[in-house]
C-alpha cells in the first residue's frame, strides 16, 4: 500500500483542550507521528470532562471527549517542574518536523520553547501557535476559551431568532474552526519546506480565523454601513427555509421527553410547489400567496404554520424520506442519538470503533475524507496518559533503563 | 515573495461556498487557481449579496467577491460534449481539479476520476459532496441549512430551558460549506503531499456532513458513553456562562473556574448577595441561574462593554464583547495585526474584507487581484492557455459553450 501523505513527520504536540489536539488529529489522521506532551500533573481538560461510561470519571483516560479527539496519537508525559523535563522535550523537538501549542501568549515562551528558541538549534521547524487573539496586538495576552470568540468574532450578532437578543453557536466553534485551519497551514507549511528547505512560524488568532466564516455579515458593513438584522432560521433567497417540529420520540430517553426537528429549504418556486404536493396540499401549488419568493417572503408566517401542521404529525424519518422521494431538500435536525443510527454514516463506514484499554469499544467519529491511493484509516484509539512514554524514551528519545528510573524517581514523568 | 502554493496549478468548477472556499485558501497562499462558472448565469454566489448600495449586480456580490479573491474565472458549459472537451484540456496539465458538482449531476455530465485520470496520470481531483458519494443519501437534495442539521451541530443550539418551544437556532451564514470548503482544503494539500516522489495522483472524496459531524465536541460521545442525548435545552453545567446586555451593547461573561467568578465578584465591588450559599460555587449558580441572573442584569446593565471586557481581561477573567461589526472594524488590535484587508475590484469598487485566518512568517498570504467579473479571463485562459484561435472562441461563445 501507498505510503500516507504524511508518513515520516514527527509532531511535539504541547497542545491541548480542543483547538490544538483538533488540528493534531488531521494531521495524525494523515499518517504523521504526533506526539502530545502531557503531564499528570496537569492533565488536559478534556480528560477531566464527560462523557464517561457509566457516567463515573473513574482514571484520566476514560472521557469520551479526550477519546474523541486524540484519536491515533501517543502520549509522553513531562512535568516540568523538573529542569530534565525540559531536556526530554528537547530531544523530541530536536527530532520533530512540527511543534503545535494552543496555550496563551507567552507560555512557551516562559517554558523556554518560544518560536526563536526552537529555531535556533532546529532551523527547518514549523511551529504553529494556535491562539486567541494572535502572537501580536495589544489583546497579545487577552486570555479566550472556545465559547467567548463565537461571541467575540461576530457571529453571535448575526445569530438569533428575528427581533431576539444574540446568540450562541451552540458549541465552541472557533477551536474546530482553528485546529482544521490550522493542520491546512502546516501543510501548506510542509510543501514550502520540501520545496526549500526553510521552516516557518505560523500565527493564528482563533478570533481572526472565525471571522472568515462571516464575510456576508463583515460586508454588509463595509459596503453599506450596516449591521444585518438577525433572521432565525429564514433566508432572503428562499422561502420556506426553516426547521420545523416533528413528532417527539415515542420513548422518553433518561426520563426525558427528546423532540424531534427537520430542516427544510425550498430554493425556487419549482422546489416550493413539489413541497406542495408532497404535503398533499396541492390546492397550495398555485395560490397566489406563495407563488412567488416574493409573495412567501410576504406571508412566510403563514406558510410556515401550514409546513408545521405537517411535518408536527409525523416522525422525522417520514418526513425526510417523503420529502427527498419528492426532490425537496429536507434533512433531519440529527442530535448525537440520531446520528449514531444515521444509515448514510454507516454505510461509508464513517465510525471508528476500536478497543480501548480502559473504556472497550466505544463507537468515535472517523475521518470525513476518503483517499483512493494513500487511505486513511484510524489504527489506535487515544493514548492513556503517559502510555508510551517508557517506549518513546527507549526508542527515539535514546535514555537508557537506568536514567529513565532516575527520571521517574524525582517525578520528572509525572 | 512567492507564495507557499504558488507552484500548484488548480482547477475550481465550484457554485456557492464549500469549493470556492477550498480554492481560495490556495489562491491566497499563490497557486494558480482557474475557475469555471456556468456560462450566462455564473456561479450562484454572485445572486446572494451583500450588494454595495443594495444594487444587485452578478459582479459586485459580496460572497463572490470574498470568496474568488486570486483567481481567474472563465464560463464554460461542461454539460455539453464541446464543453466538456475544453474542460479535459483544462485539467490535462493542472495539478489540482475542486468541484462541488452533485453526485446526480456528476453522473449527467459524466464527470468522474476515472476518466480525468486517462488524461492526466497525476491528477488529483477532490470531490465535496453533501453527503458523500456513496450510502442512501447520495442523492439527496441539500442546501447549507440542511445539512448544518444533518451534521448535528443545529439542534444544539436555540432556546434553551427557558424556550423548548423554539426550533433549533442555525448559525448565521453557510458554515456547512465553510466546513466542507476547509476539511477538502485539508485533505486535498495532504494528497499534493503524498504525491512528492511517485508522482500518483488520487481522487480525494469529502463529505460535508461528516465534516461537521467530527467537530460535535463531547457531544456526540454522549450516546456510545453514556446512553445520554446531547440538548440545548439541559442547564448548564456551570454558571456564569451568558451573553448579557451592557448599557451600550452586550458582554459574554465568562466564569467557567472559580476564580474567574472571584474576581468578577471583586470588579462588581463585592456585593453581599455574592455571598449567598445558592451562589457558592458554579453549579450552585447554574442551579440558582434564574436569581442570579436578576443581580447581574442589573449591574451589568449599568457597565459599558469595552470598560467591563477591559477589566475582566485585567485580571485574567476571558470576557469577550458581543462584538457588533463596526466593533469589528474599529478593533485597535484587529487594526495593528492588519487582519482587515482592502480590495478594489473595478465594478464593485474598493471595500474592506476579512483577510488571512493565519499568519505566515515565511510565505504571507497576499492579494493579488480581485475575484474576477464574469468571463473576465475567457480570451486569456481559453486563447492563452489552450491556443483557441479568436474566431473559435467567437464561435464557442455564440454556441453559448463559453
Amino acid at each position: 500500500m501507498a505510503k500516507l501523505p504524511l508518513a515520516g513527520i514527527r509532531v511535539a504536540d504541547f497542545s491541548w483542550v480542543w483547538a490544538g489536539p483538533y488540528c493534531t488529529l488531521q494531521l495524525a489522521h494523515l499518517g504523521a507521528e504526533v506526539i502530545r506532551i502531557e503531564t499528570k500533573t496537569r492533565p488536559c481538560v478534556t480528560r477531566m470532562l464527560p462523557p464517561w461510561p457509566d457516567g463515573v470519571p473513574g482514571t484520566l483516560n476514560r472521557s469520551g471527549y479526550f477519546n474523541q479527539y486524540n484519536q491515533g496519537k501517543k502520549s509522553l508525559s513531562l512535568n516540568f517542574n523538573h529542569p530534565e523535563a525540559s531536556e526530554v522535550a528537547w530531544r523530541l523537538i530536536k527530532s520533530s518536523d512540527i511543534v503545535a501549542n494552543n496555550f496563551s501568549a507567552s507560555v512557551m515562551d516562559n517554558m523556554g520553547f518560544g518560536y526563536e528558541a526552537i529555531r535556533a538549534v532546529k532551523p527547518d521547524v514549523i511551529m504553529i501557535s494556535l491562539l486567541g487573539y494572535g502572537d501580536t496586538g495589544p489583546y497579545r495576552e487577552y486570555l479566550a476559551l472556545g465559547p467567548t470568540q463565537v461571541p467575540n468574532s461576530g457571529l453571535s450578532a448575526l445569530t438569533g431568532y428575528e427581533g431576539w437578543p444574540p446568540m450562541h453557536a451552540g458549541f465552541s466553534y472557533p477551536d474546530p474552526n482553528a485546529g482544521i485551519h490550522g493542520a491546512f497551514a502546516v501543510m501548506a507549511a510542509l510543501h514550502h519546506r520540501n520545496k526549500t528547505g526553510e521552516g516557518q512560524f505560523i500565527d493564528m488568532s482563533q478570533w481572526e480565523c472565525t471571522m472568515d466564516l462571516l464575510a456576508e455579515g463583515i460586508l454588509d458593513y463595509t459596503m453599506n454601513g450596516r449591521e444585518p438584522r438577525r433572521i432565525g432560521n429564514r433566508d432572503p433567497q428562499m422561502s420556506p427555509h426553516g426547521i420545523f417540529k416533528c413528532l417527539d420520540l415515542p420513548e422518553k430517553i433518561a426520563n426525558v421527553t427528546i423532540d424531534q426537528w427537520v430542516a427544510i429549504a425550498c430554493a425556487d418556486d419549482e422546489e416550493w410547489r413539489r413541497l406542495a404536493r408532497a404535503i398533499g396540499r396541492h390546492d397550495l401549488a398555485d395560490d397566489a400567496r406563495f407563488a412567488t419568493l416574493a409573495a412567501r417572503k410576504t406571508n412566510e408566517d403563514a406558510l410556515e404554520a401550514i409546513v408545521t401542521e405537517w411535518t408536527s404529525q409525523r416522525s422525522v424519518v417520514d418526513v425526510v424520506d417523503a420529502l427527498q422521494a419528492a426532490g425537496v431538500a429536507a434533512g433531519a435536525c440529527a442530535d448525537n442519538k440520531y446520528l449514531h443510527d444515521d444509515p448514510n454514516l454507516a454505510a461509508r463506514k464513517y465510525w471508528v470503533e476500536l478497543d480501548h484499554p480502559e473504556v472497550g469499544v466505544k463507537r468515535h467519529c472517523g475521518i470525513p475524507w476518503r483517499m483512493s491511493a494513500t487511505p486513511c484509516e484510524v489504527k489506535t484509539p487515544a493514548p492513556l496518559l503517559g502510555q508510551h512514554t517508557d517506549e518513546l524514551m527507549t526508542g527515539l528519545l535514546g535514555y537508557t533503563a537506568g536514567e529513565i528510573e532516575d527520571l521517574r524517581k524525582k517525578g520528572a514523568l509525572d | 515573495m512567492a507564495g507557499a502554493l504558488s507552484d500548484l496549478k488548480i482547477v475550481e468548477l465550484g457554485e456557492m461556498v464549500s469549493a470556492p472556499y477550498c480554492t481560495k485558501l490556495f489562491a491566497d497562499l499563490g497557486a494558480d487557481v482557474v475557475k469555471i462558472e456556468r456560462t450566462r448565469v455564473g456561479d450562484h454566489s454572485r445572486t446572494r449579496g451583500p450588494f454595495p448600495n443594495d444594487e444587485v449586480h452578478p459582479d459586485k456580490s459580496g460572497l463572490f467577491l470574498y470568496l474568488n479573491t486570486n483567481k481567474r474565472g472563465v464560463t464554460l458549459d461542461v454539460a455539453t460534449r464541446e464543453g466538456f472537451g475544453i474542460f479535459e484540456e483544462l485539467v490535462a496539465d493542472a495539478d489540482v481539479l475542486v468541484h462541488n458538482v452533485t453526485p446526480p449531476e456528476m453522473d449527467r455530465v459524466g464527470l468522474n476520476f476515472d476518466r480525468l485520470q486517462r488524461i492526466n496520470p497525476a491528477l488529483i481531483m477532490t470531490s465535496i459532496a453533501p453527503y458523500g458519494l456513496s450510502g442512501p443519501y447520495r442523492n439527496y437534495r441539500s442546501e447549507d441549512l440542511t445539512l448544518w442539521c444533518a451534521g448535528g451541530v443545529c439542534i444544539l443550539n436555540g432556546g434553551g430551558p427557558q424556550h423548548p418551544e423554539l426550533p433549533p437556532l442555525k448559525t448565521f451564514g453557510h458554515q456547512a460549506g465553510y466546513q466542507g470548503g476547509v476539511h477538502a482544503a485539508t485533505a486535498t494539500i495532504a494528497a499534493v503531499l503524498a504525491r512528492v516522489g511517485d508522482e500518483a495522483g488520487q481522487h480525494v472524496e469529502v463529505s460535508v456532513q461528516e465534516s461537521i459531524a467530527s467537530q460535535l465536541e463531547m457531544t456526540f460521545e454522549y450516546w456510545p458513553y453514556a446512553k445520554m442525548i446531547a440538548s440545548r435545552h439541559g442547564q448548564k453545567p456551570v454558571q456564569p456562562a451568558e451573553m448579557m446586555r451592557c448599557k451600550d451593547g452586550y458582554i459574554y461573561l465568562c466564569c467557567i473556574f472559580e476564580h474567574h467568578w472571584r474576581s468578577f465578584v471583586e470588579i462588581m465591588g463585592n456585593p453581599a448577595w455574592a455571598d449567598e450559599e445558592i451562589f457558592a460555587d458554579g453549579p450552585k449558580r447554574a442551579q440558582n441561574w434564574d436569581a442570579l441572573k436578576i443581580f447581574l442584569e442589573e449591574w451589568v446593565g449599568q457597565q459599558s462593554v469595552l470598560d467591563l471586557y477591559r477589566k475582566a481581561q485585567a485580571r485574567r477573567v476571558p470576557f469577550a464583547p458581543v462584538s457588533t461589526m463596526a466593533d469589528l472594524l474599529n478593533s485597535e488590535h484587529l487594526q495593528e495585526r492588519e487582519f482587515f484587508v482592502e480590495i478594489t475590484q473595478p465594478v464593485a469598487g474598493t471595500h474592506k474584507y476579512p483577510g488571512a485566518p493565519v499568519k505566515f512568517s515565511q510565505t504571507p498570504s497576499e492579494i493579488r487581484m480581485p475575484a474576477p467579473t464574469l468571463g473576465q479571463h475567457n480570451a486569456e485562459i481559453f486563447g492563452g492557455r489552450l491556443g483557441m484561435t479568436s474566431e473559435r472562441i467567437e464561435e464557442l461563445t455564440h454556441k453559448g459553450v463559453i
